[in-house]
């Protein structure tokens, strides 16, 4: 099982200080992430998940604890090598989609490939986010969930193990939203990427191989999902 | 190479910001012209200018005596250092020409015709004077202002005698790079007075110097240089005997000080123009790259995200800054070309240094883009460097809002009442960003600062010439005689012509020593009640002449450091007179020139002689020359009306280089009154937003924004008068030499138009700024998180 793990948090924490208050987004969570496996995490707003992903993600650094990628850890790691670790083993999806107002479809792909040494095929990845012929289109001419097929396939085409998915959804209409948990869900299955969603959204804990559950920055429950559902099938 | 992302994106963010763009290259393509011109030519004129004194054996020492025998100059060879001397015959002669109204004199030059001479004379043209002929070199100045051609005959009047000269020659001289006729007229006239060489033979023959010189020329070797002054004051001691007049090192001869002069501010122009507008681009560069840098926080975060790096991030934004240094030096570099060209050509036209071509040097196109890159690079650091600090996860969450706070105003609770909420708001926000506040201020102080210079500099003429033309000689004429004559021969003048006043003068050269320093000047001695002369002190007190001492101008009281109440020496330069004490009785004012005053009267106490005069002061509405031309005596008239006249010719190009420093000022204060209210307009989007959606029209919002900036440029005003007074008292005393001063006086009016210019400025740069306004997307800047 161990050489199956992809990430693995141990008695992680963050703690914020504000003045004279201490806030902890998030307390002594030991989470696996395991190769290949679509995982949701689950919580309300304020319960951490979003610290959790970007301590993750290489994006912040936990105050204890210890995270291991492939059994490297990742706590400590000077600026060079975290942003070395973002390049090359994470790739992002956001809330609010953050691409640049002033690149196309396919530059904003092409912003995050020119790091890479092995990406894949930008116009193959475009075509799989379905859109092919919306490529040369700005940011200000797309809907949002034509955004956020491109913040996926600028994700994806980076050809990192990891995707992480900052309420993906959250800014979405339901029907687009569905759409882009499909999506999703093909990523995962196509290009075997190890997918972490973050969501306050219960019923999108069906559709994770594991589903883990946040309250307050802790951990509530860690559920495996024997038979996880279509995307198509959930309701909200 | 296919482009980068990232530079396509900054790329498009220049395109969506053409305005701040194109406005900072402005900047920099001046700071890169002004560099680039006026170093270069500063460079070659400096090296061109001892490049010919080197081909012309060009003298370090000029001794004017009052008549040496031949051998006896030979014997200045054994003062240990001097290397060359040679004796000369300059006298200043009138010149009669067609129009018997107008007054031409020339200064004739013995030329020895031999090999090797010092001040060789530079041929532009035919040949130098023939030994035992009568023929005649024209230094091209006068040959051009003259509008001579080699055959012509001039016609010096000499002694009471007219001599035919056949021209054969037109030459250059690095004695007269710069043609003045004196230190009291300070600009050419190149029509009105010239040099002309003539063969050494005719020049003794014609004025009576036979085997004999009144002028003596001396060269110094090379590793003795450093002892000039020393080597001077021994040639003196030596030529005691034969009347010294003057003995003027090359250090104050007038061109030579003149064109280090004009180099020296050509440099300083070059640096502190540069450096002032390089300033300006780098504060409005990094105040605005730290706003984008801002604004750009989420993005950052993404990057980060994605994998770019701290330098790669960095890099990006301050690829923006040296974007426009590059444009600005490329289109600065080929717009200096021309500017540089057209530069040359003023100073090849008024120079007269025929070795200065004006050639383009290539190397300071590269010292000027190497220049503005490294300050266009360093801003472009400091005003992105926030970039760095901004972490990943820390973008992605909103800003925290900024501590608010009351400001000290509000204290005056009647005053705060009464003001309108747009008012509140508007002072809230200056409050809200002091620094950029401050800059805006400062920016505006500095445009009018700018802008003030020019408007003093155009009345300077009018203060100069009114301060002494009007207030301290108030005579039309002053005449000077060969030979001293008899005070009651000045009669027969009025006689000759229709003269409302007149006076004697007695006009001699005398050494003033106070300790170690010691000054050869005219003394002018007038009568007490002179009604010719109007003295003042500093402070404006009119003095008369006191009956017992000396009354000094202040640049000479200034050099040999002497105030009212101390006793100096006064030696006279004629042999065989005794050295006297007298004591400063006053320091009085005066433009041009130095000189010394007394009374008449004590003049002959002096002299040891009594009712003479060298000259006479005239004051009459009648033109006195042709009246005056076949007076054997007469050795020139000089005119307050031709001194106005000569200046007026240069109307056009103090004209030209006003305008230059207004649009300079123009320039500075559009960039920065721009650029800051588009940094605010685009920082307050929301705050905008929100206004429109309670019922702001867009007018409204606009008279928001004007109404910082008026705030702004009243305080900008303010500081401003200070710093260009400052600027312009500091123009004064860098340009005042030992030939001039400008009376710092800046008239109110001068305070008035520069800050009507300046207000245009702020005006025109604020109705660029309306579009912006009218163009935002209220609507979609409240619905996006990112704007």
């Amino acid at each position: 099982m161990s050489e199956n793990i992809l990430l693995k948090a141990e008695n992680l924490s963050k703690i914020y200080r504000m003045g004279e208050v201490t806030v902890a987004a998030v307390k002594n969570v030991d989470i696996e992430i395991v190769k290949g496996e679509f995982a949701v995490i689950l919580g309300p707003s304020g319960s951490g998940k979003s610290t959790l992903l970007n301590i993750l993600g290489g994006m912040d650094q936990p105050t204890e604890g210890n995270v291991t990628m492939n059994g490297e850890s990742i706590v400590g790691f000077n600026d060079k090598k975290l942003t070395a670790y973002r390049r090359d083993k994470v790739g992002f999806v956001f809330q609010f989609y953050n691409l640049m107002g002033t690149l196309t479809a396919r530059e904003n792909v092409e912003l995050a490939t020119e790091l890479c040494e092995d990406a894949l095929d930008i116009d193959e990845v475009l075509e799989t986010v379905g859109l092919g012929d919306r490529k040369d289109h700005f940011p200000s001419q797309m809907s949002g969930g034509e955004q956020q097929r491109v913040a996926i396939a600028r994700a994806v085409a980076k050809n990192a193990d990891l995707l992480l998915c900052d309420e993906p959804t959250g800014a979405l209409d339901f029907e687009t939203g569905i759409k882009i948990l499909a999506l999703l869900r093909d990523i995962n299955k196509k290009y075997r990427k190890t997918v972490v969603i973050i969501t306050h959204n219960v019923p999108i804990g069906d559709m994770g191989d594991r589903v883990i559950k946040m309250r307050s920055g802790e951990i509530i429950e860690i559920k495996e999902n024997e038979n996880p559902i279509d995307p198509e099938r959930i309701v909200w | 190479m296919v482009m980068k992302k990232l530079d396509k994106r900054l790329i498009r963010t220049i395109g969506h910001s053409k305005g701040q763009f194109i406005s900072l290259v402005v900047v920099v393509i001046v700071a890169l012209i002004v560099y680039v011109s006026f170093s270069m030519i500063a460079e070659q004129m400096y090296n061109s200018i001892f490049q010919y004194y080197r081909e012309t054996n060009f003298a370090h020492i000029f001794v004017d005596v009052s008549r040496i025998p031949g051998n006896s100059v030979d014997e200045l060879l054994e003062i240990e250092g001097v290397d060359q001397v040679q004796g000369r015959i300059v006298f200043d002669v009138p010149l009669r020409v067609e129009d018997p109204n107008e007054k031409v004199n020339a200064r004739i030059i013995s030329d020895p015709g031999t090999e090797d001479q010092i001040n060789s004379l530079f041929i532009l043209e035919g040949e130098g004077p023939s030994p035992g002929t009568r023929t005649t070199a024209v230094l091209k100045q006068f040959f051009v202002g003259r509008d001579m051609k080699l055959g012509d005959t001039i016609r010096p009047y000499i002694g009471g005698t007219e001599y035919s000269l056949q021209v054969v020659g037109e030459v250059g001289s690095p004695e007269y790079i710069y043609l003045m006729e004196n230190e009291q007229t300070l600009l050419p006239d190149e029509k009105g007075f010239g040099v002309i060489y003539v063969p050494e033979e005719f020049a003794q023959s014609a004025f009576g110097f036979q085997g004999s010189y009144n002028n003596i020329v001396v060269t110094v070797d090379e590793e003795h240089v450093n002892r000039m002054d020393i080597i001077a004051d021994e040639i003196e001691d030596r030529l005691d005997r034969f009347g010294v007049r003057s003995v003027i090192t090359r250090e104050n001869h007038m061109s030579h000080s003149v064109m280090i002069q004009e180099v020296d501010s050509l440099e300083m122009m070059s640096t502190s123009i540069t450096v002032m507008f390089l300033f300006v681009a780098a504060v409005i560069i990094s105040i605005m790259l730290s706003r984008i840098v801002r604004k750009d926080r989420i993005a950052i975060g993404v990057l980060k995200g994605l994998g770019y790096d701290n330098r790669q991030i960095l890099m990006h934004y301050v690829k923006y800054s040296l974007a426009i240094g590059l444009v600005g030096s490329i289109l600065g570099v080929l717009l200096s070309v021309p500017v540089a060209d057209m530069l040359s050509g003023v100073y090849i036209q008024y120079m007269n240094i025929p070795l200065f071509t004006g050639a383009f040097d290539i190397r300071y196109l590269f010292y000027g883009t190497l220049l503005t890159s490294v300050f266009c690079i360093a801003s472009g650091v400091f005003g992105a460097r926030s970039a760095l600090k901004i972490t990943p996860a820390d973008a992605m969450r909103p800003e925290t809002p900024k501590a608010g706070s009351r400001m000290w105003i509000e204290g005056f609770k009647a005053l705060w009442q009464r003001l309108t909420f747009s008012w509140k708001m508007v002072l809230r926000n200056i409050s809200r960003t002091k620094r950029r506040a401050f800059f805006l201020v400062l920016g505006i102080a500095l445009t009018y600062a700018v802008t003030m210079l020019p408007v003093f500099m155009s009345t300077i003429w009018n203060t100069l010439f009114d301060r002494q033309y009007t207030q301290l000689q108030k005579m039309d004429y002053s005449i000077d005689f060969n030979i001293p004559v008899e005070r009651n021969a000045l009669l027969e003048l009025q006689q000759l012509t229709d003269i409302e006043f007149i006076e004697p003068k007695v006009e001699l050269p005398f050494e003033l020593v106070e300790g170690w320093r010691k000054e050869t000047i005219n003394v002018i001695g007038v009568q007490r009640d002179t009604i010719m002369y109007g003295f003042r002190t500093a402070s404006g007190r009119q003095i008369e002449l006191p009956s017992k001492g000396i009354v000094l101008t202040d640049i000479l009281a200034r050099q040999l450091q002497v105030q009212a109440g101390d006793t100096i020496q006064i030696n006279s330069v004629l042999p065989g007179k005794s050295d006297k004490t007298i004591q400063v009785k006053a320091v009085v004012e005066q433009y041009f020139g130095k000189n010394a005053y007394m009374d008449i009267e004590q003049m002959y106490d002096i002299l040891e002689e009594r009712d003479i005069a060298t000259g006479a002061l005239l004051m009459t509405d009648a033109d006195v020359v042709p009246d005056l031309k076949d007076v054997k005596n007469i050795r020139g008239i000089s005119s307050v009306q031709d001194m106005r006249d000569a200046i007026m010719e240069y109307m056009d190009l103090i004209i030209a280089s006003m305008g230059t420093m207004m649009i300079f000022g123009g320039v500075i204060g559009f960039a920065i009154v721009y650029n800051i209210t588009i940094v605010s307009i685009s920082e307050r989007m929301m705050e905008f937003s929100s206004l429109r959606v309670l019922g702001f029209d867009k007018k409204d919002i606009f008279r928001l924004v004007t109404r910082e900036n008026a705030i702004m440029t009243v305080f900008g005003i303010i500081l401003g008068v200070p710093l260009g007074y400052s600027i312009c008292v500091g123009l004064v005393d860098y340009v005042s030499t030992d030939m001039y001063t400008i009376p710092a006086v800046i008239e109110p009016f001068v305070y008035v138009y520069s800050a009507a210019a300046t207000l245009v400025f702020v005006f025109v740069a604020q109705l660029a700024t309306y579009r912006k306004i009218t163009n935002l997307n209220f609507i979609d800047a409240l619905k996006n998180r990112i704007s």
